[in-house]
Order: C-alpha cells, then structure tokens, then sequence
C-alpha cells in the first residue's frame, strides 16, 4: 500500500479498487444484515441475490424486508419503493455533468448499480481527481455492487442461524450518511443550511408522514441554500472572502483525494 | 398473508422499474444536453440536505412518522461520536466501523 507515491504503472482497476475498499469494506456488515433481514421477511438466497443486483440500494432492500415483515400489500411497497427512490433523480441531476457524451448502455449500467453510497464516492472523485473518468466510476460502483451483492447473500445464508440486533447493525448505514454530511461541510453557509434540514425534514416527515417528506425538505433546503449563495455571489464583490462561502481548512488532510484543490487554488 | 417465491419475483421486477425510472431519466436526459450553470450551483447543495435529511429520519423518526427519540441514546453518542472520526480521519472505513462498534457497546451499557 503506498498511497502517498501513486505509481503511475498502476493499472487503473488496482486504483480503483483501493478506491472503493473503504465503501466495499463498510458494505460488508450493512450487506449481512440486510440479507439476514430480507431472510427474516421470507426471501429465498436466490430472490436475495437477485434483489441486490437489481434494486442497488441499502435503505431500498431495508424497506422491502421491514414492509414485508409487516404484511405490507404489494403496490404500497412499491409505491414506498418509488418515493424512497425519488431523491436518485436529485442524485442522478447532480452527476450527470459527468456523463456527457456517454452512450445509451453506458447511462443505463451507470443508473442500474446508481446509490447514496456510490454517488458519495464517485462525485467526491469526479469532481477533484481530473484523471477520474466515467468510466472509473462505473467500475467503482460494480466493486460496490458485487461486495454488497455478496454480503447480503452471505447474511441470507447465516441468516437462520444468527441473533443479532439489527437496529444496531443498521446504524452502519446512518454512520456513512454522517460522513458524507461531514465530508461535505465546506463552508459556514453549508454547516447552516445542514441544521435548516433537521428543521426541515422533521417538520416535513411528520406532517407527510411517508418519506417523501425527505425528498421536500432536500429540495426545499437545497434550493435556500442556492439562492443564499447566489445572492451573495451577486451583491458581494469578493464573494470568496465572505464569513458564510469561505472554504474550511481541513483538519486531518486528504493525502489521497486532493480535497477541494481546484476551489482553494483562487 | 404468506408470500410465495413467485411474488418476492414480482415485487422485485416492479421494485427495479421504480428504481430504475428515477435514476436513469435525469442522467439520460442531461447526457446530451448542456447543462445550465445555475442548475449544478444548485446541485452542489443536494448531498448535503439528502444525507442530512435521511440522518434525521434514521435518528428521531419512527416507522409511523412520530418524532421520538426514547431508546435511540445509543445511535445518537455513536452519531456524535462518528462526526467527531469522519471530522478528524476524513476515513470512511474508520468512520463506519468505529460507529458500529460504539453503538454495539452503547447498547450494552445504556
């Protein structure tokens, strides 16, 4: 592992890989979980592999199993399934700068293996690394795919056999949510647009009460956050030096991922 | 009701298409097109609201949409403590297992 001297022999896949471990590695207990949950609600190893393959999504397969265990009729879940899948068209919108001029196939391979986890990867490298391709990212995602896929096929079959709390295993998924957030908080305005979300997503939640609440309030927020650094773009000259847009140092420092380098290079 | 294999089949196909659909429009559409400077400035703010918003949900939301946060103590030290690795490591690996294994023994001991 010499990650501070990259080799530039290093064929890409090997890059990539070590790329994706970090996701890949997390994916294994959220993965077991989730197959020990969907063989709780009567999926079968084969329907497990299969619904990880097709439905890519961490809290997607979670709501299927939860819904399941309940005796949800078929078209509810499936209308959950389509609000929780919702917010991907605001994921989708935000990468696709990155795809331009990519074939038809390419798109739909790109939108099938699609995901929180995925996206937070591979727009945190497509927008620093400028070596980062589409197609690296394609590839990061099937890295994720086939690590997930595996893991919830292992849980499914161990299933039977394991007592675990499961809450607590899903928090995994919480705790990736929590790091992206804080991988994103790059300037004053973004810490205060996060704590307008709790605001937002609470009030929104309950008053919907489905998770289309939570496609609201992110676009609700999303879109106050803009305007707010839209408007200060507009009526401050040097913008860039204004208490609430200006980047934050990075504690820790990013040896690989060349955090924010083409924004702080004014 | 108890559902047959068949069914599980079903529901997956008809899970796939609805999860299909809305990623794969947007990225379709905007493939060829240009795409308008306001637009990604206004998507520069979409991870950060989702993942804040679905944090919130897995937090202090229940499966009936209340707001509670009883017995959820151990998610929320461990949600602290994540933020605090993921602010100071900028790992992802270290950020997700070290808050597995906070809640694990937070659950133990609260």
């Amino acid at each position: 592992m010499t990650k501070q001297v990259p080799n530039p022999n290093e064929p890409r896949w090997l890059t990539n890989l070590k790329t994706a471990m970090p996701l890949n590695i997390s994916y294994v207990p959220i993965g077991i979980a989730c197959g020990i949950l969907l063989h709780a609600a009567g999926f079968n190893t084969l329907l497990t592999a299969l619904v990880s393959l097709m439905v890519f999504s961490g809290g997607a397969q979670f709501l299927i199993a939860s819904m399941l265990t309940i005796n949800s009729p078929l078209l509810s879940i499936v209308i959950m399934m389509f609000f929780l899948e919702l917010r991907y068209a605001l994921l989708g919108s935000s990468i696709s700068k990155y795809l331009q001029g990519k074939s038809f196939w390419f798109t739909v391979l790109f939108a099938v293996s699609l995901n929180d986890e995925t996206y937070a990867v591979n727009y945190l490298k497509l927008s620093t690394d400028k070596k980062f391709t589409a197609q690296d990212a394609l590839q990061i995602e099937h890295y994720a795919l086939i690590v997930w896929t595996i893991s919830t096929i292992i849980g499914s079959l161990v299933g039977s056999s394991l007592s675990i709390n499961l809450t607590v295993v899903h928090f995994a998924l919480t705790a990736l949510f929590i790091y992206m957030i804080v991988m994103q908080m790059k300037s004053l305005l973004k810490v205060l647009i996060i704590l307008l979300t709790i605001v937002l997503a609470i009030a929104f939640m309950l008053l919907m009460k489905s998770t289309l609440g939570l496609v609201v309030s992110t676009l609700l927020a999303s879109f106050i956050g803009f305007f707010v650094e839209s408007w200060i773009r507009s009526h401050y000259e040097k913008y860039k030096k204004n208490r609430l847009l200006r980047l934050f140092k990075n504690p820790a420092g990013t040896p690989e991922d060349k955090f924010d380098e083409e924004e702080e290079t004014e | 009701m108890e559902w047959n294999s068949t069914q599980h089949f079903w529901l997956i196909i008809l899970c796939f298409v609805v999860a299909f659909i809305p990623r794969f429009v947007p990225l379709a559409f905007f493939r060829t097109r240009k795409i308008p400077k306001w637009f990604n400035e206004w998507m520069g703010y979409i991870p950060i609201a989702l993942f804040t918003s679905l944090v919130v949900k897995d937090l202090c939301i229940t499966s009936s949409y209340t707001l509670s946060v009883s017995g959820k103590a151990p998610e929320l030290v461990a949600a602290l403590i994540v933020f605090i690795i993921a602010y100071w490591t900028r790992s992802m690996a270290l950020s997700v297992i070290l808050g597995l294994a906070a809640v694990l023994v937070l659950a133990v001991f609260i």
